[in-house]
Order: structure tokens, then C-alpha cells, then sequence
């Protein structure tokens, strides 16, 4: 191992364990240290991880689109990758996001699931990003599965605010017989949804920063699949 | 102790997910690493000959 | 110097692309004889399947009549691109001296155009088959059902475009197509609704929804569609 793959190995080393140490302290918080709440007890728990799940989905699908303009503009592979590596974990926190949401509604509220603007923006971000990927899937040559990818990520980014919003107006004009009210948060339960938000945020960091690796060595292979073929056909001839 | 166990499923789900991912990461890097060493060493055979 | 002559250029050059467009199709009109005929059997299958009464129509004719249409879109849109690769006619398209967004936009608005030609038929069926009067309010209509076509053209002409270089190219198009819709598919609903209630009304900010989504889009498309047409 070259000197800079150690150091970059040992740096990855202490992230990982500083994440861990953030993680099992929110985990800590989110169980024992924050008191109970009052109507729903124990069940509430499952808010802090729920919740600030939600926020990193959207802070990955926001370094998506950041990924994607700047490639259109720049062009430089790395733009693509990022952006692709933020998607991927986007989409992890996104079906987390997804699933512990009814885990809790159900016991919380009666219901597995409801048509509001939060929940249906969260599943639509699933189901466009998940054809993100797909998308990818299906182009081979890499400059145009990047500029191709990177201009429907601008779409579907641009997308949510709007699905948001057209359906929070039309629930402020068809109201629902059963509105959503998670409760007010105390000082010490505030706290700890931020410090969960926190240690999940520089997870993802973690993640997105092997999964970015993982794609440069991808790109690492293409070129050496390159200039294999390029040898096999006898070089200049 | 209300609904202890939805709240631990939700938590295992988290856990669990988390770990399948970080799982399908490590064998892609895995793969691609092999992949590596095969081009170089075609790469190198080639050059000697 | 050179960004007026381009300015210039671009209404032209989108004038000249939408011209060839409608050319080609009224040559055999396959794509707006299909759609149309698609956009009726899914109104018919939609009155089998939800057997509506008149008040049923009034309440859930909207929904019809916008899911009809989305999914006639899905599949009309994409031989706007796909047609292009047979010959590799996109390649002489691309290489004349015109901003690449022209194409783009010659497409949408012939799309557009197409669109608003199945409307023509689907809304006076629609309104025959489930008895919902529409003459009364065909003004606002006529209204919504533009800003909403207009959005329906938009994201499809780029979606298609995007599909296009992919493989599973049909199947993949709705797929992209239908959730980005969705705001659209909800204010265009909202206001239909709204028109087709018993006492009519135009709700603005279902339009304002509408008119919002068809800016961005566009100007989305005008900033980055270009690049889809790289080769």
C-alpha cells in the first residue's frame, strides 16, 4: 500500500469509528435519555431515526442535483460519480424513510398509510430516483449515461417541491377525516432529533464517500478494459 | 412499555438495511479490485510479449 | 453579433422543425390515429370498469379524462425521438447550424399541437358516453386543458428524448413520464373537477399550479435539453 492509500485508509478508519460512537449515542438518546412522550409512550421512539431520516434523504437527493448541474456545466466525471453515489444512499435513507414511517403510523394512528403531501413527496423522490438508477441500467456508453442521467436528476429534483406542494393545496381544499399531529417536542426530545440528524448526516457522508470510491475504481476498470482491447488489436495497427 | 415491538422492528429494519447495503458495496469494491488485477496482469503479459 | 442572429435562429429554427413535424405525420397520420383511438378505448374501459352514475361522472370524469390522456401521451411521445433513429435523421438535425434546443422545442410544440388534436375527439366522446355537458364551460376548459397539454408536452418531449437513448425505450417512458407528472395530473384534476362540479367554478390556483410547473419545466428544458441531442 502507497503512503497516501494509508492515510487515506486510516482517515477512513477514524470516521468510521467516530460515526459509530455518534450513532450509538443517538441511539442512547433516542431510547433512554429522552423522556417519554405523553400520548404515544414508547412508540415515539421511532420518530428520531424516522425522522432524520427523512432530512438526510433529502440533503443526498439535494447533493444529487448539485452533482448533475455541475456535470452538464463542467463535465467532469467525478460530478457523475458523486451524484450517482448520492443517489444510491439517497435511496437507502429515502426507504427508510418509507418504512419506519408506517412501523409507527399504524400502532400511532390506525392506519398504515395516507395520501398526505409529506408521505406522497417521499414516495414519489423513491420511485423518480429509483428510475435514476434504472436509467443508468439501461445506457451503456458512459459520457451519455452521464449527461442523459444528469438531466432527468435535474428534472426530478425539480419535480418534488412542486408534488409537494400541489398536493398539500389539495388537502387544504378536500381535508381529510384523520389529520397527522406528531406532538410537540420538548427541549431534551429536540436535542436529541438533532444529534440524530447529525450522526446520521456524517453516515451518509461515510457512505457516499465509499460508494464514490467504488466508482472510480469502476471507471479505473473501463480504462484498463480500454487500453487492453487497444493492445489486443495490435496498438497502432 | 407500549408497542416495544414495532419500535424494535423499526430499529432492526434500520439496522438491517444499513448492513445490506454496506454489504452489496463491499463485494461490488471486492469484484471490481479482482477485475483490476486481471486487466493489469493481461496488461503486463501483453507488454512482455 | 452572435446572440441576436441566434435568437433569431431559434424561432425560426423551432418554426422550421415543428413544420417538418406535422409534415411527416399528416404523410400517414399513424401516430395521431393510434393515440386517439387509445385515448378512446381507455375512456370506454374506464366506463365498463367503473359502470359511473351521472353524479359518478361529474365527480370522476376529471380523472378520466387526464389519466386517458396521460397514458395516450406515454405512448405517443416517444416515436417523436425513436421515429429519428430508424434513418438516423436526428444526426442531420443536429448537425445544422441551429441551436440544439430548437429541435427540442419544434418537437414539443408539435406534440402539443398533436395532443391538443386528441383532445378534440376525447372530450366531445367523453362528454357523449358519460352525458356531462361541456359546451357550458368550454372556455375555461379550453383553458386548463392547454396549460395542462402544455406540461404534458414539456416533460414528455425531454423524457423522450431521455428514453430515447436507452434500451427498453417504451417501457421505460411512462415509467420516467407518470410520477414526474403528478402535479400536473393533480392541478389538472383540481380544476376540472372544479369546472365540471354543478356550479361551475374556475379554481385560479389550480391554474396558477398549472402555469407555475409549465415555467419551470420549460425553462428547464430550454437550459438543459440541449445537451440530450449530443452525440
Amino acid at each position: 500500500m502507497s503512503v497516501e492509500n494509508k492515510s487515506s485508509a486510516a482517515l477512513q478508519a477514524l470516521a468510521s469509528i467516530l460515526v459509530s460512537a455518534m450513532i450509538g449515542i443517538a441511539i442512547y438518546g433516542a431510547f433512554i435519555w429522552a423522556p417519554n412522550e405523553k400520548t404515544m409512550g414508547f412508540l415515539q421512539r421511532i420518530f428520531y431515526f424516522h425522522a432524520a431520516s427523512g432530512q438526510v434523504m433529502i440533503l443526498a437527493f439535494s447533493i444529487v442535483f448539485i452533482g448533475n448541474v455541475c456535470y452538464l456545466l463542467r463535465r467532469k466525471p467525478e460530478w457523475d460519480w458523486l451524484a450517482t453515489s448520492a443517489v444510491e444512499v439517497g435511496l437507502v435513507f429515502n426507504t427508510i424513510s418509507l418504512v419506519t414511517g408506517p412501523i409507527w403510523a399504524k400502532p400511532a394512528w390506525g392506519i398504515w398509510w395516507d395520501w398526505d403531501a409529506r408521505l406522497t413527496s417521499t414516495f414519489v423522490l423513491w420511485i423518480l430516483y429509483i428510475a435514476y438508477l434504472l436509467l443508468r441500467r439501461l445506457i451503456e456508453n458512459p459520457e451519455r449515461r452521464a449527461v442523459v442521467s444528469s438531466v432527468f436528476g435535474v428534472f426530478a429534483f425539480l419535480d418534488v417541491p412542486l408534488v409537494y406542494f400541489s398536493i398539500w393545496w389539495w388537502r387544504t381544499q378536500h381535508p381529510p377525516p384523520l389529520i397527522f399531529k406528531p406532538g410537540g417536542l420538548s427541549p431534551e426530545m429536540l436535542k436529541v432529533f438533532m444529534f440524530t440528524m447529525a450522526s446520521l448526516s456524517a453516515l451518509m457522508v461515510i457512505m457516499i464517500w465509499q460508494r464514490y470510491k467504488l466508482e472510480s475504481l469502476r471507471h479505473t476498470v473501463e480504462e484498463l478494459k480500454i487500453e487492453a482491447e487497444y493492445r489486443n488489436d495490435g496498438g497502432a495497427r | 412499555m407500549n408497542h416495544f415491538g414495532s419500535v424494535v422492528a423499526a430499529y432492526m429494519f434500520i439496522w438491517g438495511i444499513l448492513m445490506v447495503y454496506q454489504f452489496s458495496v463491499s463485494r461490488r469494491v471486492s469484484n471490481l479490485r479482482q477485475e483490476v488485477e486481471r486487466l493489469k496482469e493481461t496488461l503486463e503479459r501483453g507488454k512482455r510479449n | 453579433m452572435n446572440s441576436h442572429a441566434k435568437s433569431v435562429g431559434l424561432t425560426r429554427a423551432t418554426a422550421s422543425v415543428f413544420a417538418k413535424e406535422l409534415r411527416v405525420e399528416f404523410r400517414s397520420f399513424e401516430i395521431l390515429t393510434s393515440t386517439i383511438i387509445f385515448a378512446l378505448i381507455v375512456v370506454f374501459v374506464f366506463s365498463f370498469a367503473f359502470n359511473p352514475s351521472a353524479a359518478d361522472s361529474r365527480r370522476f370524469g376529471a380523472g378520466f379524462i387526464w389519466i386517458a390522456l396521460l397514458f395516450a401521451s406515454a405512448l405517443m411521445l416517444q416515436p417523436s425521438f425513436t421515429r429519428e433513429r430508424t434513418n438516423d435523421t436526428i444526426a442531420a438535425l443536429v448537425l445544422a447550424p441551429i441551436d440544439p434546443f430548437a429541435i427540442i422545442a419544434g418537437k414539443l410544440f408539435a406534440n402539443f399541437f398533436f395532443l391538443v388534436l386528441v383532445e378534440l375527439v376525447l372530450l366531445p366522446a367523453f362528454s357523449v358516453l358519460y352525458n356531462v355537458p361541456l359546451l357550458g364551460i368550454i372556455g375555461p376548459l379550453s383553458g386548463v386543458m392547454l396549460l395542462g397539454t402544455f406540461g404534458i408536452a414539456t416533460v414528455g418531449t425531454v423524457f423522450a428524448a431521455i428514453s430515447s437513448q436507452a434500451r427498453m425505450r417504451e417501457l421505460l417512458l411512462p415509467l420516467l413520464l407518470l410520477p414526474a407528472l403528478v402535479p400536473l395530473l393533480i392541478a389538472c384534476t383540481g380544476a376540472t373537477m372544479g369546472l365540471l362540479a354543478e356550479s361551475p367554478e374556475l379554481p385560479i390556483s389550480w391554474l396558477a399550479v398549472m402555469a407555475c410547473f409549465d415555467l419551470v419545466f420549460f425553462t428547464a428544458a430550454w437550459l438543459f435539453g440541449g445537451y440530450l441531442l449530443e452525440e
